[in-house]
């Protein structure tokens, strides 16, 4: 102490009021923050841009992606206003001589008007002046996007470099998955995020689908207004990327939206308090979004036709047959996803069921439109077949006035004849291609099971998969009608929206505010008939439809092996699985002596399933499942329900044992049936799966291929076991519920709707709220057969919007209300509802 | 979000409230204070000493402790000052929150200002009550200072917790993390705002600004 007062004395009068004699005290070295990453602001975005450099395979491509864009938007423009004014269409045509000098050729530039002509015209034509406004200020916008884009990814590309340690030439084979296991990883090491020392998969999901999550939700719930009922058309959907749009304007971003940032609901929303002065607060800014939009529909209706038009017309032209081909309608992708559910799995799992969708669609060929076509084909052809003969023999003929034209035209009926004309070889099983479909899309209406060959079930299954042609069409009509279903739909609406929010958004630790169905909580969200029964505690308001959130925690949980559930969720899925292994095992012994028979028919049949590298290995389950069904439904219809896919994953020993040969991973897994329980299997898998996460090189990127595969048929597995136990369960209670609704007829008006519908069929009456989803008209027809009872239908879609009122209160009474123990006390829900 | 926010609320006289906002807003910058640092040129610093005062309150049965920097103290006095003054002219009931935010700034590329961002935030809602008589005053000048008793406590806790704090700046970064404008301590990047009533967030400005930015980021 002496020693430090002596040396205090020599120092001058100075502010540092440390020590002296530093270099023997304390001595502290600065960690500095050595990468920019650590606590990253907006998570949100960040996590968005991550996944979309992955999706969009690195920086190079995008950045040029996006030039191209740009710059085909200007010619788009530029052509179409020099069509318009800059070419002189007579000489063109013949009908004015070129006055020449030197040659007497008609040559190119011959046509067009000089410049000054040109631009005179240009500017003396109001509407394209008009046209050209629009668009300037369009390109403008996506330039200066263009630009704010460019800096952002740039950032990710150096965090991908710099922290993923990911080159940006090995981007593009990289799964998802494993860019995501380093991100979990690198959080250990910055702290990406600040709340938590780690981030689950699951963090990472509800961050970039947080709204999307939300979407899929309340179409689940059928709170959105997409379903209308047409004088003419009858059942419609009408979802598109414009009302997208202007839902997530509304809800998300907009000014005066819900939330107040990307992570958080506004906090009066919260509070159930004045849900009344907020609607209607809700209600005043759909008005006024509904009126910009009509006010701004000329302006969209050109820019729609314009896009739609330079993006279409050369398709069309080229093969006539494509507008035929069927897409994924946007309605359909949102029915279909499961909560945390990333594009482009969604996509991937879409588009391996395309094939026999549209197989599917084409077994319903109308009779007579097919000898309509046959002979118009005919004559069509026997024309076509003389003037090309005709050509061929003396190309002259090319030159008569409209031989050209006719021959196009030819061609073009004749293709389109065509495709109206079934193939000669094809089989006409809806059944089994349903079941297929279900494999890949994972989710069903419950009514189109054993009416697969129904016109009904097409229809409504066409509303998930429409004709292009249908899509761009309600594309082109989207400005127009858009505004009208703001004003005159959601409007109505604005109270439940307001409730669902408030009900249904928790708060998350290190997240935020997200859905909480995309907690994929069985007990709070889950169905008792999704095999959650005596799990779930959730009233038939916070019920997920169709298993929602059974089917979505089985997928998450088999896409990301390595995410800890919590352990109720834990608990399902294992027993789930356990079930499904059981069955399987079951299935074999019963089966050994079919089992030979039933290979060689899948040989046959597997083409139908191009499934890459596993298809040889597994001669698809999903076929084999549902050829197993065509060939025993007859001897005992129930009983073979649940073996059926159960054999499919039987089926799926081969894969791995062979996988156990090839791989370089002998101990990566072990072949499912020689284990007695589940769970082992369960693990191993899991460990198989991931094991390309530690692996590099091409051996790692081609197992993480064949294993994500393998997740896929696993989760197609699960998806027909859970759909068929579900069937079995509302068979059962069928007997069960008869007398109740006769009860419940004498309730409350808008319950006996309900239960009109589901009078004769099972479910609808076990669980009422099901029928606001969708597809109400089925399960009538599926008892009254031809005599489909449309009444009913429409009172049930106008009566949709009724019940959710209650649904706040339903809630209340659905906290009371004991945990379902079985489904025998299922029989108190429908008077529960009754008191609303 | 990437940012925790704790929320403490107190119900005060309105003669208490700059008292009650100082023992508070003081507490939490106690614990996010250091020493100034002192760099050496082989990368390692050291760190100065910080002082510590005890203030005792003129209308609340409280007395809290503060770093002894007068500095800082001028700072956060005609912060709340101001905060009282708002408070008193609104003509509202009388509610109002003064907010804490401790940030650290990130140097970005050309185009974008540097962005500061929140790891902390503290919200102080505060509702102000008005007294009939000497009575009820002598009893809430005790109750109040149990109350803050307990805030501090509370504050104290939340700070305790092993959680996410900007890493120790080389030389060169110092300003990103930490305020130097201060002779005598150098507290975290912090920023005190506070609003008025009940209306929070949605003001004009930063809708344009999200709508804008949520456009481009499509």
């Amino acid at each position: 102490m002496a020693h430090f007062e002596t040396e205090y004395q020599r120092l001058e009068a100075s502010y540092s009021d440390s020590p002296p004699g530093e270099e023997n005290l304390l001595v502290h070295v600065p960690e500095g923050s050595k990468s920019p990453w650590h606590h990253i602001e907006n998570l949100d975005l960040f996590f968005q841009r991550v996944y979309n450099l992955h999706q969009k395979n690195g920086f190079t491509c995008m950045l040029l992606g996006e030039i191209f864009e740009l710059v085909q938007l200007v010619f788009v423009v530029a052509f179409t206003v020099f069509l318009a004014n800059c070419v002189d269409y007579d000489i063109l045509f013949a009908n004015k001589s070129v006055i020449h000098t030197d040659s007497s050729k008609v040559t190119l530039p011959d046509a067009f008007l000089p410049p000054d002509v040109c631009s005179a015209r240009i500017r003396h034509n109001v509407p394209v002046i008009f046209i050209l406004i629009i668009s300037g200020v369009f390109w403008l916008h996506r330039l200066v996007k263009f630009i704010y884009n460019i800096c952002c990814y740039f950032e990710i590309r150096s965090f991908y470099i710099n922290a993923l340690k990911v080159s940006m030439a090995d981007l593009p084979y990289f799964t998802w998955q494993e860019v995501q296991a380093r991100i979990v990883e690198i959080q250990k090491e910055h702290q990406i995020c600040i709340h938590k020392k780690e981030l689950t998969e699951l963090d990472i999901y509800h961050r970039i689908l947080r709204f999307k999550n939300y979407m899929v939700a309340m179409v689940n719930k059928s709170l959105l207004p997409v379903r209308f009922r047409l004088p003419v058309l009858g059942d419609t959907v009408f979802y598109t990327r414009g009302l997208k749009y202007n839902f997530e304007l509304i809800f998300f971003w907009g000014p005066g939206s819900l939330f107040e940032n990307e992570w958080s609901l506004k906090p009066e929303y919260k509070r159930g308090g004045n849900r009344l002065e907020l609607a209607d607060r809700l209600s005043s800014r759909i008005l006024w979004i509904g009126i910009a939009n009509l006010l701004l529909c000329p302006v969209i209706l050109i820019w729609q036709i314009l896009y739609a038009f330079f993006s279409y017309t050369e398709v069309i032209k080229r093969e006539p047959g494509s507008l035929g081909a069927r897409c994924w309608s946007l309605y359909g992708r949102f029915y279909l996803r499961h909560f945390n559910e990333l594009d482009h799995e969604l996509m991937s799992r879409l588009s391996k069921g395309y094939k026999a969708s549209s197989k599917y669609m084409n077994c319903f060929m109308s009779p007579l439109l097919t000898v309509v076509a046959k002979n118009v084909a005919f004559f069509a052809g026997s024309i076509l077949a003389v003037l090309i003969a005709l050509t061929i023999y003396d190309e002259d003929v090319l030159a008569v006035e409209h031989v050209l034209t006719s021959i196009t035209l030819l061609g073009v009926c004749v293709t389109v004849c065509r495709s109206f004309i079934p193939d000669q070889h094809m089989v006409f099983c809806p059944e089994q291609l349903l079941k297929v479909i279900l494999a890949h899309i994972h989710y069903m209406p419950d009514h189109w099971q054993g009416n697969a060959h129904r016109y009904e079930t097409r229809d409504e299954f066409a509303q998930l998969f429409q004709y292009k042609a249908v899509f761009i069409l309600e594309e082109l009509l989207s400005p127009v009608v858009t505004p009208f279903i703001l004003i005159f739909c959601l409007r109505r609406k604005s109270l439940e929206i307001i409730d669902f929010f408030r009900n249904f958004t928790v708060d998350v630790v290190g997240v935020g505010d997200t859905c909480s169905f995309a907690q994929m909580d069985v007990r709070q969200h889950g169905h008792p008939a999704w095999m959650s029964a005596g799990k779930t505690e959730a009233s038939i308001y916070q019920q997920a439809e169709d298993g929602k959130t059974e089917l979505s925690l089985m997928h998450f949980a088999i896409t990301n092996p390595h995410w800890q559930p919590p352990r109720e969720s834990t608990h399902f899925i294992s027993l789930l699985k356990e079930k499904v292994h059981r069955e399987a095992t079951g299935a074999q012994q019963g089966v050994t002596g079919e089992n030979q028979a039933l290979t060689s028919t899948n040989s046959l049949h597997c083409d139908s399933e191009p499934r890459s590298l596993v298809a040889n290995l597994l001669l698809g389950p999903p076929s084999l499942a549902s050829l197993h069904l065509a060939r025993e439904t007859s001897i005992h219809p129930v009983s073979i329900g649940v073996s059926e896919p159960a054999l499919g994953l039987r089926s799926l020993s081969p894969v791995s044992t062979s996988l156990h040969l090839r791989s370089s991973y002998p101990s990566a897994r072990l072949p499912p049936h020689e284990h007695s329980s589940a769970r082992v299997m369960t693990g191993s898998s899991t460990d198989a799966r991931t094991i390309s996460s530690g692996s590099s090189a091409w051996e790692g990127q081609l197992t993480s291929m064949i294993l994500s595969e393998y997740a896929s048929t696993e989760m197609s597995i699960h998806a027909l076991y859970m759909h068929e136990m579900h069937k079995q369960q509302s068979r059962g209670e069928l007997s069960r519920h008869t007398w109740h609704r006769q009860e419940s007829d004498e309730s409350s008006e808008s319950v006996n709707e309900d239960f009109e519908a589901g009078r004769s069929f099972p479910r609808s009456s076990t669980f009422p709220s099901t029928a606001t989803t969708h597809h109400e008209r089925a399960p009538s027809q599926r008892h009254h057969h031809r005599a489909s009872d449309p009444a009913a239908g429409s009172s049930q879609v106008q009566r949709s919007p009724r019940v959710p009122m209650g649904w706040s209160e339903d809630r209340q009474m659905g906290r009371h209300h004991e945990p379902v123990p079985e489904e025998g006390s299922e029989d108190e829900l429908p008077p529960n509802i009754q008191k609303v | 979000m990437n940012c925790r926010s704790e929320v403490l609320e107190v119900s005060v006289e309105s003669r208490q409230v700059d008292e009650a906002m100082l023992a508070l807003l003081h507490t939490i910058l106690l614990h996010r204070s250091t020493g100034k640092f002192h760099y050496k040129k082989e990368g390692t610093y050291s760190i100065g000493t910080v002082g510590t005062q005890d203030v005792d309150c003129d209308f609340i049965d409280f007395s809290f402790v503060r770093v002894s920097s007068e500095e800082l103290d001028r700072v956060i006095s005609k912060a709340v000052a101001e905060f009282k003054d708002a408070l008193g002219n609104s003509g509202s009931d009388g509610m109002g929150q003064i907010s804490l935010e401790f940030y650290q700034k990130k140097k970005s590329r050309w185009p974008f200002s540097d962005e500061c961002i929140p790891w902390e935030v503290w919200s102080i809602k505060v509702n102000v009550v008005s007294l009939a008589n000497e009575q009820e005053r002598q009893i809430c000048r005790e109750k109040v200072g149990e109350k803050l008793g307990e805030k501090v406590i509370n504050i104290v806790e939340v700070i305790n917790r092993h959680e996410y704090l900007p890493k120790m700046p080389t030389q060169s970064e110092v300003d990103n993390v930490f305020d130097t404008s201060l002779k005598d301590v150098q507290p975290y990047l912090y920023k005190i705002s506070f609003q008025i009533t009940d209306v929070l967030g949605s003001s004009v400005s930063t809708t344009m600004r999200r709508l804008i930015k949520d456009t481009l980021a499509l």
